[in-house]
């Protein structure tokens, strides 16, 4: 080597003239080679550092890093294969110095990594990447700061695709590339197997469409780990396809694709993508869609089924691609349908509507249905989200029932369910009352075992409280204070209840017993012996048992054989013999007195027994001998005794849990028979009670309010409250008093005010809809192209106009004055008409003279005279109802005079934002002070002239007004619903008729239709009254086809047609004739040439649509 | 060879007709003693109730129990025979209104004869005449110049004013208007006016409780007591859907239907599909439900 220097010390020298971190870097490493490394390479070795540093400015930094990490590098590599490295980095140093400073940094790591071949082909990548810029710097830079991750994520030829990736990318935006670079380092050293995948994907992406690389990177970080690790390659395979076919963006399929990807099994997510891929072949558009809403489809479809649906919206994508693509975003009936009659599952929304009606007929009163979710998110003591229950008002069933591979079974299984829940109601499990005598025993226990009063709480000198704080606040809480282990009375109390109730449903419904018997048996199958269990809990086992009508091999432990017969005994007797709950209670009581008798230790195996009671004879053979019943009463009373004595001494719980004798484990329930649900009599009596308070309560001001308090005091001991958490007990119960109470509709703390809430602003994308609000109503919308209906797509909103001024209706009827007694004569002389005479009847009310006499003549005359003698009045009584539908429409601001000015108000913006401002200024125009009529006034006329008429006659009519923004908030305004009378409100909310947003006919007409529908009539009447097209914020598929909301229009006046309505489309656009032809075209319509002509003409037409 | 002759439908005058037979009836109440007091004296009877209850059947029941000689009101010293026979019978004569019903076709009409025209007494009259029970059923549905009939009839005068014929016709003892109609599902202008109704003293029925419909299905359809109580059930329990989702419940007529198809073999299911769900509404929501009620409570 030819070099100026001669020894290290030189060199050293040298150095000094440098940052001192540099010598001393040399100096450390020094001391680590020297003792290894001959003289000559060592001095080799120092010269090649100062040849660095002397380079530039800054590439003393280089030098040191290259001191720092030599002697690892140098344990590894032979000082030759060093030499070539160290040249390598000084090479790179020349063209920029942070470059080598990263090649130096990841030295060691890489070295070891790489086979020293490939050392000069990776060091060739980084430096490809140089492109002599700044920015080029940077991102080789970065390169080899990333190598070691990526070397140990990558294969070497995937790393040099990578590189030609990045390169390429940079070519178009360098700061794209090195952000594309970050994001792969952290990227893929996460994934595992799919990396090559992900990698081919970028390649065609950057070809493709470049642009989209970071996002899909990203998402790519996000989505992949909710995808299932076999078919992530498959998943990214198929998004490269997309993108091969020209889908973009790739960033936001990959993201929901995964998304609902994660909702599914392995096995589920392989069929997504097996069905993705053969859909990309057939129409790709079509493959996001898909993806999105077919995980729903195969949750709740088995393999078989799926396949058919997909078959069938395959069939339809090839026949008509609109209709395939609305299949396939579940965006049509028939896709709906189809998925409906293949799946084997039961959904609570779809049968809510039959149950509510069976439950309310069973039961005999106004009980409503709803989701288990509804009553666990009301944190009131019940947790289960999927255990059917009832609180007294409302029936809770499970929000899906998938547990049969038949959909008749399944449904079969809420029938059982509802019917039990409702039994609960039917045969008064809630109404128990502690002094009504039992019917199945002479003596009741309960009269002689009064549990001591709870203590009188809190309020002194106080209003006296709507329920009584003083003894206990209901009959179940009074009976269950008689236990100790209460939480055991309450299981023993269920059961035999639950068995009452169950024996008396097969009993009084011959027809559900056999699915009830099968329900009963599958759930039995379902329970396994617990081996643990300890005597007490065995019994109530068995007593599990018996209550589901197993008779035989009842495990039992066998020492106890004697008890366990008394309690079968006592539970059977009351199954079958039963009639009310109170016979329940004193079962209870004596079976729980048996159980106290029984010590809960374990029973080894050998100890165990089976019972038999299937030869159980059925006489009603009084078990309850008297001297029996004393015993009971004896044990119970001592054992109210020990319970109020520990209760003086003042640590009730604690010293009664472990004051049991010796090896007595603590006793725990046995595990719930699912389809009963849970059972909470004290709970469900307490909010019975509150409810009744409340309802008094409003009435009685004065009284006083029950506070949370005293409620929290009142739920004390209370077992049947579960906390979905194991909290501070204290809290857990102040808050379910809190929800307690507004449930029962005490304190109107927070409560949102009713009423129509603000705007939601919903994508036109979304799916269907959903109800929350009363006066709210669903409809489905008409897709032309794809033939078919999407279902529950608009969402129309009823309200009742408010009230202005009565003013506006004396001016039009004073102003009008001339024409209103015209239009009074024409519809005056309507009324007649059905009292008219009809001659020449072969029956009817009296002779005809007339014709009498013609036909005496004709007789004698020896004619064959006429037996059309008779006349009759007019049968044909006028009985119509018409709804008459306004346009309050922003367009409706228009002022007439201008009127000619034809705008097309088609060029409404799509953007929600931008359409607020073209809607402000299209009403900023006819601003608040207003001179000049618009049409909406006219409309209001017109209405007011048409109402005046209406009254001398006794046709029932409607008047609505409709609007709205968006299809999830069409407006229906109702002006004058057909049961109310005309009277001065409905005069007064015609002056606050206004012109609103856009116009979605379809589902105005439909919710008319609807109205009119319930109207009993002869001839129905819909009048629609409109000033333009139908246009509406995505009342059009991809904003652009105005045919759309035409044939939608179209769609919903034929539906109406088939319900035996006449509809009328009256508009004064002038440029109505196109559209309207399409709309309407063998109905009644009409375009008003001048607007003024409409008071006139809209009597005119009403009449004659009706006579 | 003598072809047997068919049985031709026995036609008996209007104002013969007289029920001999006793009708089945479970009174719910004292529904017979307050008829028979206002029979005897006289007071006009309104009947409400919802459609199949058993309105009819009670009308009929009385004209029966009336007819019979009352071993109360026997006169002394007459012989059993004699006081059947003197005993005034009571016709009951039904007329079922509809919309078409006009005055004339309740008082009569002149019919063309060879020489001239003859007057031909509506059913109205012939009760008028002969001292019957007038049942109008249904009323309101009848035009509104009945009411014209009605009003002289039942107040103190108890006349029937022909207007036709220029005459005034006397009620003979005996004679009683009744009348009957369903409040239900009355529009607003289909109601009985105040004036009418303040006529009447109305008893009020409604479907028996469950156990006296189990016996009246029973007995009428024919069927084995079990079935008879599970179909009283089935009424029980529809008749709770009224008003949610039913116009009406399902008649105790509808029920012996029922009944009495299940009695001829027909599996009971299907005879509660054709004759019970199917008859009460066409909506496929609410025929699910009730369905769903049948096939809880019929194997």
């Amino acid at each position: 080597m030819d070099t100026p220097y001669r020894t290290i010390a030189a060199v050293e020298q040298d150095l000094q003239r440098f940052p001192p971190a540099i010598s001393e870097e040399f100096q450390r490493a020094h001391e680590k080679l020297a003792p290894g490394v001959p003289s000559e390479d060592l001095l080799a070795w120092a010269v090649a550092g100062l040849r660095i540093a002397q380079q530039t400015i800054r590439s003393w930094e280089v030098s040191a890093e290259y001191y720092r990490v030599s002697p690892q590098v140098l344990s590894v590599l032979s000082f030759e294969r060093f030499s070539v490295w160290a040249k390598q980095g000084e090479t790179l140093s020349l063209q920029s110095p942070s470059i080598a400073l990263s090649y130096f940094r990841v030295g060691f790591e890489c070295v070891s990594i790489l086979p020293m071949d490939r050392l000069a082909e990776w060091t060739q990548m980084g430096q490809s990447l140089y492109k002599g810029t700044w920015k080029s710097s940077i991102m080789a830079a970065r390169f080899f700061d990333v190598s070691p991750a990526m070397l140990r994520a990558l294969s070497f030829d995937d790393l040099g695709r990578l590189v030609q990736l990045l390169e390429t990318l940079s070519h178009y935006s360098s700061d794209l590339a090195i952000e594309a670079l970050a994001l792969v380092a952290d990227t893929f050293p996460r994934l595992e197997d799919s990396r090559g995948q992900l990698l081919s994907l970028l390649t065609v992406l950057v070809e493709k469409n470049w642009r989209d690389v970071k996002g899909t990177l990203e998402g790519a970080a996000k989505s992949l780990p909710r995808v299932d690790r076999q078919h992530r390659a498959r998943f990214l395979r198929l998004a490269e396809q997309m993108i091969t076919a020209g889908h973009s963006p790739v960033a936001p399929f990959v993201l929901d694709t995964s998304r609902a990807m994660g909702q599914l099994q392995p096995d589920g997510q392989a069929r997504l993508l097996a069905m993705g891929e053969a859909l990309i072949a057939i129409e790709y558009s079509v493959v996001p869609e898909f993806l999105r809403s077919g995980p729903t489809m195969l949750v709740r479809l088995k393999v078989p089924q799926a396949e058919a649906w997909f078959n069938e919206g395959v069939r339809l994508l090839k026949e008509n691609k609109d209709a395939g693509v609305a299949f396939f975003r579940m965006e049509s009936s028939h896709a709906e349908q189809l998925l409906e009659s293949l799946s084997s599952t039961v959904e609570l929304p779809k049968i809510k509507e039959l149950m509510r009606m069976y439950s309310r007929a069973l039961s005999g009163t106004q009980v409503e249905i709803a989701s288990s979710q509804e009553l666990a998110q009301k944190g009131i003591g019940w947790v289960s989200e999927n255990k059917p229950t009832t609180e007294g008002s409302t029936v809770y069933l499970p929000p899906v029932v998938d547990q049969y591979p038949q959909k008749e079974e399944n449904f079969d299984w809420y029938k059982v369910v509802t019917t039990h829940q409702v039994a609960h109601l039917e045969f008064d499990s809630f109404t128990f009352t502690y002094d009504r005598p039992s019917t199945l025993y002479k003596k009741d226990l309960r009269p002689r075992l009064s549990p001591k009063p709870r203590p009188p709480q809190i309020t002194q000198g106080q209003p006296k409280p709507a329920i009584a704080l003083e003894g206990w606040a209901t009959d179940m809480q009074k009976f269950f204070d008689i236990f100790s282990e209460r939480k055991m009375a309450l299981d023993v109390f269920t059961l035999v209840e639950d068995g009452r109730l169950d024996v008396r449903v097969k009993r009084e419904y011959a027809g559900i017993r056999s699915a009830y018997k099968r329900v009963q048996g599958d759930t039995l199958d379902t329970r396994e012996t617990n081996e643990e269990m300890r005597a007490r809990e065995m019994l109530v086992e068995m007593l599990v048992r018996l209550s589901l009508d197993q008779r035989t091999g009842l495990t039992i432990p066998a020492t106890y054989k004697k008890e366990a017969e008394r309690i079968a005994r006592i539970a059977q007797r009351t199954f079958r013999h039963s009639q009310t709950v109170e016979d329940t209670s004193e079962a209870t009581l004596r079976i729980y007195a048996i159980l106290m008798s029984v010590p809960n230790k374990e029973v080894p195996p050998e100890d165990q027994e089976e019972l038999d009671q299937s030869a159980e004879n059925d006489s009603d053979q009084t078990g309850d001998s008297d001297s029996e019943d004393d015993k009971f009463l004896e044990q119970l009373q001592k054992e109210q005794q020990e319970k109020n004595e520990s209760h003086q001494s003042g640590d009730e719980q604690e010293s009664q849990e472990g004051g049991d004798a010796g090896e007595d484990k603590k006793y725990s329930s046995p595990r719930d028979v699912d389809f009963r649900g849970s059972f909470k009599p004290e709970l469900v009596q307490l909010m019975n009670k509150l409810r009744q308070a409340q309802g008094q309560g409003q009435e009685e001001e004065q009284q006083q309010q029950i506070s949370s308090e005293m409620l929290q005091q009142l739920l004390q001991n209370n077992v049947e409250m579960e906390s979905p958490s194991k909290g501070d007990q204290q809290q857990v119960a102040s808050l379910f008093a809190n929800n307690l109470m507004r449930e029962a509709g005490m304190p109107p703390a927070n409560m949102p005010p009713m009423g129509q809430g603000p705007f939601v602003h919903m994508d036109e994308e979304g799916g269907p809809l959903e109800v929350h609000e009363p006066f709210s109503y669903l409809y489905d919308e008409w897709d032309f192209r794809a033939g078919d209906y999407k279902p529950r797509w608009c969402l129309v909103r009823e309200k009742v106009v408010p009230e202005g001024d009565v003013g506006f209706w004396r001016q039009t009827v004073t102003t009008y004055a001339g024409l209103l007694n015209q239009i009074r004569r024409q519809f005056e002389m309507v009324v007649p008409e059905s009292f008219r005479r009809i001659k020449g009847q072969t029956d009817g009310e009296d002779f005809d003279l007339d014709a009498t006499l013609e036909a005496m003549i004709d007789k004698r005359a020896g004619i064959t005279p006429s037996d059309k003698v008779y006349w009759k009045r007019n049968k044909v009584q006028r009985d119509v109802a018409v709804a008459l539908l306004l346009d309050m429409s922003a367009s409706t601001a228009e002022a007439i005079e201008e009127g000619s000015r034809s705008t097309d108000d088609w060029a409404a913006p799509n953007d929600p934002v931008e359409y607020m401002t073209w809607l402000r200024a299209h009403r900023g125009e006819s601003g608040a002070r207003r001179q000049y009529k618009r049409i909406i006034d006219i409309e209001k006329e017109s209405a007011v002239l048409l109402m005046q008429g209406l009254e001398l006659m006794d046709d029932k009519y409607g008047i609505y007004g409709f609007s709205g923004y968006g299809r999830e908030n069409v407006e229906f305004s109702v002006i004058k619903d057909f049961h109310e009378p005309l009277n001065d409100n409905v005069r007064r909310r015609l002056d606050r008729v206004t012109p609103m947003h856009a116009t979605r006919m379809g589902p105005a007409i439909r919710h008319a239709t609807a109205k009119l529908d319930a109207v009993d009539a002869k001839t129905k009447v819909l009048f629609l009254l409109s000033d333009g097209r139908p246009q509406d914020r995505g009342y059009s598929r991809e904003g652009v086809e105005k045919e759309y909301a035409v044939h939608d229009t179209k769609r919903a006046l034929t539906e109406a047609r088939r319900k035996n309505i006449t509809p009328f489309c009256l508009t004064v656009d002038k440029s109505g004739h196109d559209y309207l032809k399409t709309m309407c075209q063998d109905m009644g319509y009409e375009v008003l040439a001048d607007i003024h002509s409409l008071p006139e003409r809209l009597p005119f037409l009403y009449r004659r649509l009706t006579v | 060879m003598s072809l047997a002759k068919p049985q031709l439908g026995k036609e008996i005058r209007v104002e013969e007709y007289i029920i001999e037979d006793e009708p089945f009836y479970l009174p719910q109440g004292d529904e017979v003693t307050l008829f028979e007091t206002a029979y005897r004296e006289k007071i006009p009877v309104l009947l409400k109730g919802p459609t199949g209850c058993g309105k009819t059947r009670f009308v009929e029941y009385m004209a029966h129990r009336l007819s019979k000689p009352l071993t109360v009101a026997k006169p002394k010293g007459k012989s059993a025979a004699d006081a059947g026979n003197d005993h005034h019978r009571v016709p009951l004569v039904t007329v079922a209104c509809h919309e078409d019903l006009t005055a004339n076709d309740l008082v009569g009409r002149y019919l063309i004869e060879e020489d001239g025209t003859r007057w031909i007494d509506g059913p109205l009259t012939r009760a008028v005449r002969f001292g019957g029970i007038c049942y109008l059923d249904e009323v309101v549905e009848a035009r509104k110049d009945t009411t014209v009939l009605i009003h002289p009839l039942t107040d103190h005068r108890r006349i029937l004013p022909m207007e036709k014929r220029g005459v005034i016709l006397e009620a003979a003892e005996g004679f009683l208007l009744v009348i009957s109609y369903n409040p239900g599902y009355q529009t607003a202008l289909k109601d009985l006016k105040q004036s009418t109704r303040q006529r009447f003293i109305s008893l009020e029925f409604n479907y028996p409780a469950k156990e006296l419909e189990a016996t009246i299905v029973e007995h009428e359809a024919g069927v084995a007591p079990e079935v008879a109580w599970q179909l009283a059930k089935l009424g029980e329990k529809v008749r709770n859907l009224k008003e949610h989702g039913l116009q009406e419940g399902v008649s105790t007529r509808l029920l012996i239907y029922t009944g009495k198809l299940i009695a001829r073999g027909i599996a009971p299911r299907r005879a509660c599909q054709v004759a019970v769900i199917w008859g009460l509404s066409d909506d496929p929501q609410v025929q699910r439900s009730i369905s769903e009620i049948v096939s809880s409570i019929f194997e």
